[in-house]
C-alpha cells in the first residue's frame, strides 16, 4: 500500500499544530485588547452635547472638583452639577455662546439677549428655555452588580486622579482606567501602593513620592484602613 | 426546547409581565410538564385515626413531641420517600431524553452564540439628566425617609417612605406613630407594590369607554337631585369635613360607610353596656393575665401593631428571673394571637357567648345556664387568675355585641378599668353602625331616593353583604360615581370610573386606632393620574382645589395660633400631630347587661368568616407578593380553602384538597378544604378576599368568593350544612418545602420550647434547650473573627407567625415573585419562611413558629462544595453569596442542612423597563435566571453603616445596622448585631440559656440562633412537658464521633 503523505507532512502537521497556536494565541490577544480597551472605550473621549473642557476648568481656572461633584464627599456618587450650577457663572460668562445652547435650552428662565422672548423674536438662533432637557453621556460605567462607593475612598485618602486621571488636562472626558475587576483589585489588595495624604486627594497634579511604599504603609494606619476586608467580595458586591 | 416554547415559558413565569395574557394558565402549564407530580399524601380519616395513635405512642416514649404536619404524622411510605428526596420536586428532567450527540451539539451551539453575542454586543451609551435646579435635600445616590401613613380600614398606620430622587421604593414603620411603633405588617409593606401596580386604572371611564377628568367635572358641575356618598371607614378629618361641606351645600344629600373589617360589634357593645358610642384600649403593658375571647388582638385590627408590641413585651424571658404574662385564648379557627395562648381552648364562635356568661358568673356577675365543654380545672385557673392579678378580658371583632358587653362587665369587676382597659372616643370620624348604614343605602337606592351615588375607595358590588344584593341596586341610580384604584366589580358597574391616587401619591390625613393624626403626605406624582377622594369631593363644591390646598385650608383653620409652617413642617417631619390621641373617658358598665337574653350555640357546621390573613377582604388581591406569602399556620399560597378540623375530617371523611359544597340558606358555594389543626371542631373558616373577577391579571379568578354566604345580620359566622363532591381541587402549601426533619420525628429537636416553671426551676440548665450533644471532631478548623462578627437571635416565644418579616424582605431584596405553579413545585423565591410546628394533640396542638433564613454558619456546608467560590466567607463572618460568580450548579443548595437557598430556575425578576422596575431597591442586585441567591443579613444596610462609620472615623455602633426583617419586626422577635460587642443587645440575648442553633450539634456553628420558646401555663394546668429536666448530653448523637 502507498503512502498518501510524504515523510516531510509530519513536520507540516507539527508546525500547522504550532501556527494555530500562534494564531490563535494572536487573536485572543486581538481580542482581549479590542474588549479591554476599545470596547471598554479606555482612552476614546465620550462625545457629550456641550463640548465641556476640565482642562479649561479644572485646570487653567482652578476650579475645585467639590464645586461641581457636590457630593463626592458623603455619598457614593459624586453628582453631576445641576444646570443651576452652571448657570451661576454661564449667565454671565459666555453668554449666548452656541457651544452653551444645550445648557440654555434646558434652563427654567430666560436670560436676556439671548434666549428671551424679544431675542427669539429678533431671530437669534438660541433655544427656548425649558425646550430640551440635558442629557450627558455616562463615561464610567460600572456593571451594575458593582457597588462603588466615592465617598468612602476620598475619605481615606484614595485621590481623584488615582482612578480618574490628571483630569484637569483633559478636553473631553474619557476612562483613564480599565476599571475592571482585577484593576481594582490591585489597589484592594495593597492599599499602601496607592494611598496618598488626605489634603492631596483633590490634587490632580500629585505625583507618588519615591518612598510610596513607607508612607501608604503609615498612612493605612493612620486612616484605618481595614486591610482585612478590602479584597472581600462582599466590600464591593451585595 | 426550542426558543419559542422557553420564551412562552419564561413569559408565563413572570406575574408583571405586560404579555401575561388569559391564556397565562396554559403558559403555566407548560413549565410543569415533566416535573415529577406532587405527592399524593394519604389522610383520609382512617389516617387521622393513625395519626392519633401514633401521636400517643409518641407521647408516652418521648415525653413532649413537635411535628410540622399531619402528613408527616401518618409516616406513610410515600412521605418517607419524599423526605429522602430533599428537594422532591426541583428536578425538571427534560420533556424528551436527548441522546449524547444531540446535547453536544446544544452545547457548542450555546457555547458559540455565547461567545459570539460577548464579542459583538457593544455596552449601550448609558445617559446621565442632571436637576435643572437640585432639590438642597436630595444627594443623588442617598435616599430620604419621609414620614407618612398609610390607612388600614381607614385607620392610619405610620410609615417611614424611602425615596431615592423622587422614586418611592420601600415602607418602613414610623416609630412615633401609636399605630405602628416602628413596626409594620406584611400588607402596608405592600402597599409600594400596590401603587406602581401596571393593573391599576389609568384613565376616566364613562360607561365602560375612555373619558377624561375635564369631562367628568363637567358633568359633576351639572349634576342633580339626591346626592349619597358612599366610603369606608373615614378617620380623616379634612376628608369628613370634605364631606360635611358638601352635605351642607346640597340639600338631600346623605354620607354613608361601610367596610367589611368594621368595629360594629365594639360599638353595639359598648351601646349595650355603656348607653353610648365609646371603645376600648387595652395596656397590655400592665396585663399579667389576659383572656382573649375569639379575639386575635396581635393580628388583626387597627391597634395590632401596638397591642402585638406591649403584648410581647411582657413575654421576653431570658434569665430565669424574669417574668412573663399569660394568656387563655377562646377561639374558632388558629390566629396568631391563639398560637401565642398559654392555655388555648377551640371553641365554636357561636359558643363564646355561653362561655363568657360562664366567666362572668364565675366573678359573681349575672347568672347562666351554659356549661362549655371545659378541661378539668380550666374555669378555676382562669377566675383564679383574672380575680388575683391585672388581668384584662378582650373581646373579639367578630363576637356579638353581648360578648363585648360582657366583657367589659368582667373587666369592670376585676378592677381592669382605668389600669389595664381604658375607654375612648372612637377615632372614626362618624362612628356608625356600617351594617346598617349599607342597608338604610340600599333601600334608599332601591326606593329611588338617590341621584347620584359617590363610591369612595370602596368596593361594594364585591364586599358589600351579599342578601342585599347590591350590584341590583346600583342599577336604580341614575349616575353612579366610583373612584378606586382598580377598575373593580363595582367601577365595571358604575357610569363613571375615577381612577384614585394612591396614599403614596396623594396628601391626606388619617387617626391612628388611639385617635392621633398623621399627615399623609405624597411621595411622587400620580404615576397612573389618579385623583384624590378630596378632589373628586372639591367638584361638588363647584372648586378645583387639588388636594394639597384642601389639606392646607383645613389645617390652617384647624392648628392653633403660632407659625403654621413651623407646625406643619413639623408635623411633616415627625408624621404626627401632636396631642392628638382622644383622653381616657370615665366608663360604668349598666347592671341591664345581664338581663340581655342569652343565645346559645349551635350544634351544627358553623362558618366562620374572616379577611385572609394576606390580602385581607379585597384590598390586596392584586398583590403578588401577598398572594405568594404562605399564610400563617396553613402555608397555603395563592388561594384560600375552607379550614376544617381533624374531627370533622373524620366525620365526614374528607381529606384536604377535597371540594365540598356549602350550603348557607339558599346560597351555595364550592370549596377545597384543608385539615388545620387546632381548629374548633364543627367549624369552618371561610376567608374573603378572593373569588375576585375584576381584581386585576394577578387576583383575577383565583380562590373562590365566601361572600355569596355572607349576610348582613350573619356577617361573621353562620350556621351551615356541607356536602362532600367528587371534585378536587389543587391547593399549593409551603408547609412541606424544605422540610428539616429526616431521621423522624422529633430527633432533631428543630424547635424547642418548655414552660417558665420548667426554666425556673433549672435556670442554668434548662434540659428541654440542650437535648443534643455536639459531634466531637470537626472537619474544619476554627477562624478567628477579631472585627464585627454579625449575628442573630430569634425569639420564638414572641415570634407570632404574622409574616411581617417575609414582606419587608421581599421588598428590601428585590425578590420576584414565581406564580402557583412554580410554588407548586418548591421554587419559592422568599428567603425567609417562617416554619411552622406544632406540639401535642392534633386537635389542640401548641403552636410554633421559627423563622428560617441563612443562618450564616461560620463553618458553612455550602462553600466547600462549590466549584465557582461563588459562596464564601467574609471577615465580619457573613456567608456571601456572588452572584456574578455564580454558576447555577445548585450544589450549595444540596449541601444546605436548612434548605434556605434559593434558585432561579426561570427569569423571574423583572428586567425590562416598566414602571415595576421602578420599585427595585437600586442597593440590592437584581439577579436572573440562573444565580442561586439566600439571606444576606441585608449586606447592602452593614456595607451602608460600615462606609459612614469609616467616613466618620468611629466603629458601626449598636442599632446602626437594622435588617429589613428586624425593623418590621411587629414584636421585636427578631435581635441582629455585633456578637463581638459585648454591649450589643444581640450578645446579651445569645448569653440566655435559652439559646440554641439550630442543628448546632453538626458543628455549623450558624450566627443565627434561636430562643427556644417559654409557655407560662396555670401551675395547675401544667402538664408534664418538654424532654425530661437535665438531659444534656444524654442523646446519642455525642457518639457519632466525626460522623457525617
Amino acid at each position: 500500500m502507498p503512502q498518501y503523505f510524504p515523510p516531510n507532512s509530519n513536520a507540516f502537521a507539527k508546525w500547522s499544530i504550532i501556527g494555530g497556536l500562534i494564531f490563535f494565541t494572536l487573536l485572543l490577544t486581538c481580542l482581549a485588547i479590542y474588549v479591554r480597551s476599545y470596547r471598554n472605550r479606555v482612552n476614546v473621549p465620550v462625545s457629550q452635547p456641550i463640548p465641556f473642557s476640565h482642562a479649561l476648568h479644572a485646570g487653567e481656572l482652578g476650579v475645585d472638583c467639590r464645586y461641581c461633584h457636590t457630593s463626592v464627599e458623603v455619598a457614593a456618587s459624586a453628582n453631576i452639577p445641576p444646570v443651576e450650577t452652571c448657570m451661576t457663572c454661564h449667565s454671565q460668562i459666555r453668554q449666548g455662546s452656541p457651544r452653551l445652547y444645550p445648557l440654555y435650552a434646558s434652563w427654567d428662565q430666560a436670560i436676556p439677549g439671548v434666549n428671551d422672548t424679544a431675542s427669539l423674536e429678533a431671530g437669534t438662533n438660541a433655544p427656548a428655555p425649558n425646550s430640551e432637557r440635558l442629557e450627558w453621556n455616562r463615561v464610567h460605567d460600572l456593571a451594575d452588580f458593582v457597588y462603588f462607593n466615592h465617598s468612602a475612598h476620598i475619605n481615606k485618602g484614595v485621590g481623584c486622579s488615582s482612578c480618574h486621571g490628571e483630569v484637569n488636562r483633559m478636553e473631553g472626558m474619557w476612562k483613564n482606567e480599565q476599571m475592571s475587576m482585577g484593576w481594582c483589585l490591585e489597589c484592594h489588595k495593597a492599599p499602601e501602593k496607592h494611598v496618598r495624604p488626605i489634603d492631596e486627594v483633590f490634587n490632580a497634579n500629585y505625583k507618588k513620592p519615591t518612598n510610596q511604599i513607607a508612607l501608604g504603609k503609615q498612612l493605612v494606619e493612620e486612616y484605618h484602613i481595614n486591610t482585612d476586608k478590602l479584597p472581600q467580595c462582599s466590600t464591593c458586591h451585595r | 426546547m426550542n426558543i419559542d416554547k422557553s420564551r412562552e415559558i419564561l413569559s408565563g413565569a413572570r406575574e408583571f409581565g405586560s404579555d401575561l395574557s388569559s391564556s397565562a394558565e396554559e403558559k403555566f402549564e407548560l413549565t410543569v410538564i415533566g416535573v415529577a407530580e406532587e405527592p399524593e399524601f394519604d389522610n383520609t380519616a382512617e389516617s387521622v385515626q393513625v395519626i392519633r395513635e401514633r401521636l400517643a405512642e409518641l407521647d408516652q416514649s418521648e415525653g413532649k413531641t413537635y411535628w410540622r404536619s399531619l402528613e408527616e404524622l401518618s409516616e406513610t411510605e410515600e412521605f418517607q420517600a419524599y423526605l429522602e428526596q430533599e428537594f422532591p420536586r426541583q428536578s425538571a428532567p427534560l420533556e424528551s431524553g436527548l441522546d449524547r450527540r444531540e446535547f453536544m451539539k446544544l452545547l457548542g451551539a450555546s457555547l458559540a452564540l455565547g461567545g459570539l453575542t460577548a464579542c459583538v454586543r457593544p455596552n449601550p451609551q448609558e445617559k446621565i439628566v442632571p436637576y435643572v435646579r437640585a432639590p438642597e435635600e436630595i444627594i443623588p445616590g442617598k435616599p430620604i425617609m419621609y414620614a407618612s401613613a398609610i390607612t388600614q380600614n381607614g385607620y392610619a398606620q405610620g410609615v417611614l417612605v424611602e425615596n431615592h430622587n423622587g422614586r418611592p421604593t420601600r415602607l418602613e414603620g414610623n416609630p412615633s406613630q401609636p399605630g405602628s411603633m416602628g413596626s409594620i405588617d406584611a400588607q402596608t409593606t405592600a402597599e409600594i407594590l400596590r401603587m406602581y401596580d401596571p393593573d391599576r386604572s389609568k384613565e376616566v371611564l364613562q360607561g365602560g369607554s375612555s373619558s377624561d377628568w375635564d369631562s367628568f367635572s363637567e358633568a359633576v358641575s351639572s349634576l342633580d337631585g339626591n346626592i349619597a356618598i358612599l366610603t369606608g371607614t373615614v378617620t380623616s378629618p379634612t376628608l369628613a369635613s370634605k364631606i360635611d361641606a358638601v352635605l351642607n351645600a346640597r340639600s338631600g344629600a346623605k354620607w354613608y360607610q361601610y367596610s367589611p373589617q368594621n368595629a360594629d360589634n365594639v360599638l353595639a357593645g359598648s351601646e349595650i353596656a355603656f348607653g353610648s358610642w365609646i371603645v376600648p384600649q387595652y395596656n397590655f403593658e400592665e396585663a399579667d393575665i389576659v383572656l382573649s375571647l375569639d379575639a386575635d388582638f396581635v393580628n388583626s385590627g387597627p391597634a395590632k401593631l401596638k397591642y402585638a408590641r406591649a403584648f410581647s413585651d411582657r413575654r421576653r424571658v431570658r434569665t430565669g428571673e424574669d417574668t412573663m404574662n399569660r394568656l387563655y385564648m377562646v377561639e374558632s379557627t388558629p390566629t396568631s394571637t391563639g398560637a401565642m395562648a398559654d392555655h388555648r381552648l377551640p371553641m365554636a364562635a357561636s359558643a363564646v357567648e355561653g362561655f363568657a356568661r360562664e366567666v362572668a358568673a364565675a366573678v359573681g356577675l349575672g347568672s347562666t345556664d351554659s356549661h362549655a365543654a371545659l378541661p378539668d380545672g380550666w374555669m378555676d385557673a382562669l377566675v383564679d387568675d383574672l380575680t388575683n392579678h391585672a388581668s384584662v378580658v378582650v373581646a373579639g371583632d367578630e363576637q356579638p355585641p353581648i360578648v363585648h358587653a360582657i366583657a367589659a362587665a368582667i373587666n369592670e369587676a376585676i378592677g381592669a378599668v382605668g389600669r389595664t382597659v381604658t375607654y375612648h372616643k372612637p377615632a372614626m370620624a362618624k362612628p356608625e353602625i356600617q351594617s346598617e348604614s349599607i342597608k338604610f343605602l340600599v333601600d334608599d337606592m332601591n326606593s329611588g331616593k338617590i341621584d347620584t351615588l359617590v363610591m369612595i375607595d370602596s368596593n361594594p358590588v364585591y364586599d358589600a353583604p351579599a342578601d342585599l344584593d347590591f350590584a341590583a341596586a346600583l342599577d336604580n341610580v341614575a349616575t353612579s360615581i366610583h373612584l378606586g384604584l382598580y377598575n373593580d366589580e363595582t367601577a365595571v358597574r358604575s357610569s363613571w370610573h375615577v381612577p384614585q391616587a394612591n396614599e403614596l401619591e396623594s396628601w391626606g390625613d388619617a387617626r391612628a386606632f388611639d385617635g392621633t393624626i398623621s399627615i399623609i403626605q405624597p411621595q411622587i406624582q400620580p404615576i397612573y393620574g389618579g385623583k384624590s377622594p378630596l378632589e373628586v369631593l372639591s367638584l361638588f363644591l363647584g372648586t378645583a382645589d387639588t388636594a394639597y390646598d384642601s389639606i392646607r385650608a383645613f389645617w390652617q383653620s384647624a392648628a392653633s395660633g403660632g407659625d403654621f409652617n413651623l407646625f406643619w413642617n413639623h408635623v411633616l417631619y415627625n408624621g404626627v400631630v401632636d396631642d392628638t390621641a382622644s383622653a381616657p373617658m370615665r366608663a360604668r358598665a349598666k347592671s341591664t347587661i345581664f338581663d340581655e337574653p342569652a343565645s346559645h350555640g349551635a350544634d351544627g357546621i358553623e362558618i366562620v368568616f374572616r379577611p385572609d390573613p394576606n390580602i385581607g377582604s379585597g384590598k390586596y388581591s392584586n398583590s403578588s407578593w401577598l398572594q405568594e406569602l404562605p399564610k400563617p399556620f396553613t402555608k397555603l399560597t395563592w388561594d384560600n380553602a375552607a379550614l376544617i378540623s381533624p374531627k370533622l375530617a373524620e366525620a365526614e371523611g374528607l381529606k384536604s384538597k377535597d371540594v365540598i359544597n356549602i350550603t348557607v340558606g339558599d346560597k351555595s358555594i364550592d370549596a377545597p378544604v384543608w385539615i388545620m389543626p387546632g381548629q374548633a371542631e364543627k367549624t369552618i373558616t371561610l376567608h374573603t378576599g378572593y373569588g375576585r373577577t375584576n381584581a386585576g391579571k394577578v387576583g383575577n379568578g383565583i380562590g373562590f368568593d365566601a361572600n355569596v354566604l355572607r349576610t348582613n345580620e350573619h356577617a361573621h359566622f353562620v350556621s351551615a350544612s356541607i356536602t362532600k363532591t367528587r371534585k378536587k381541587y389543587k391547593l399549593v402549601s409551603t408547609q412541606l418545602h424544605g422540610i428539616l426533619e429526616s431521621d423522624g420525628i422529633g430527633d432533631r429537636h428543630i424547635t424547642r420550647g418548655g414552660t417558665l416553671a420548667d426554666f425556673q426551676a433549672h435556670p442554668e440548665h434548662p434540659g428541654f434547650v440542650h437535648p443534643v450533644a455536639h459531634h466531637a471532631s470537626d472537619l474544619y478548623d476554627d477562624f478567628e473573627y477579631d472585627g464585627y462578627a454579625w449575628g442573630m437571635v430569634v425569639d420564638q416565644t414572641v415570634c407570632n407567625g404574622c409574616n411581617a418579616c417575609i414582606t419587608a424582605c421581599q421588598s428590601e431584596n428585590n425578590i420576584p415573585v414565581v406564580g402557583k405553579d412554580q410554588v407548586a413545585v418548591g421554587r419559592e423565591m422568599q428567603w425567609l419562611r417562617v416554619d411552622a410546628y406544632y406540639g401535642g394533640s392534633v386537635d389542640n396542638p401548641e403552636f410554633f413558629s421559627q423563622p428560617v433564613a441563612c443562618m450564616h454558619c461560620e463553618k458553612a456546608p455550602c462553600e466547600p462544595v462549590c466549584p465557582f467560590g461563588a459562596t464564601v466567607h467574609d471577615a465580619d463572618g457573613l456567608n456571601v453569596m456572588v452572584y456574578n460568580r455564580c454558576g447555577g450548579t445548585r450544589y450549595c443548595s444540596n449541601n444546605c442542612p436548612y434548605k434556605v437557598r434559593r434558585f432561579n430556575f426561570l427569569q423571574y425578576a423583572e428586567l425590562e423597563e416598566n414602571a415595576m422596575a421602578l420599585l427595585q431597591n437600586p442597593d440590592v442586585t437584581v439577579r436572573s435566571r440562573g444565580v442561586m441567591e439566600k439571606c444576606t443579613y441585608c449586606i447592602q444596610r452593614i456595607q451602608q453603616a460600615y462606609i459612614t462609620s469609616e467616613n466618620e472615623d468611629r466603629t458601626i455602633a449598636d442599632g446602626d445596622v437594622v435588617t429589613a426583617c428586624q425593623s418590621a419586626c411587629p414584636t421585636q422577635a427578631i435581635v441582629f448585631g455585633d456578637i463581638n460587642d459585648e454591649n450589643s443587645e444581640v450578645a446579651k440575648v445569645r448569653k440566655s440559656k435559652l439559646n440554641y442553633g439550630l442543628f448546632e450539634e453538626l458543628n455549623t456553628v450558624p450566627r443565627t440562633t434561636y430562643l427556644a420558646r417559654i409557655t407560662n401555663p396555670h401551675p395547675s394546668l401544667a402538664v408534664a412537658s418538654s424532654y425530661g429536666s437535665d438531659s444534656h448530653g444524654s442523646d446519642t448523637h455525642g457518639a457519632e464521633e466525626g460522623g457525617h
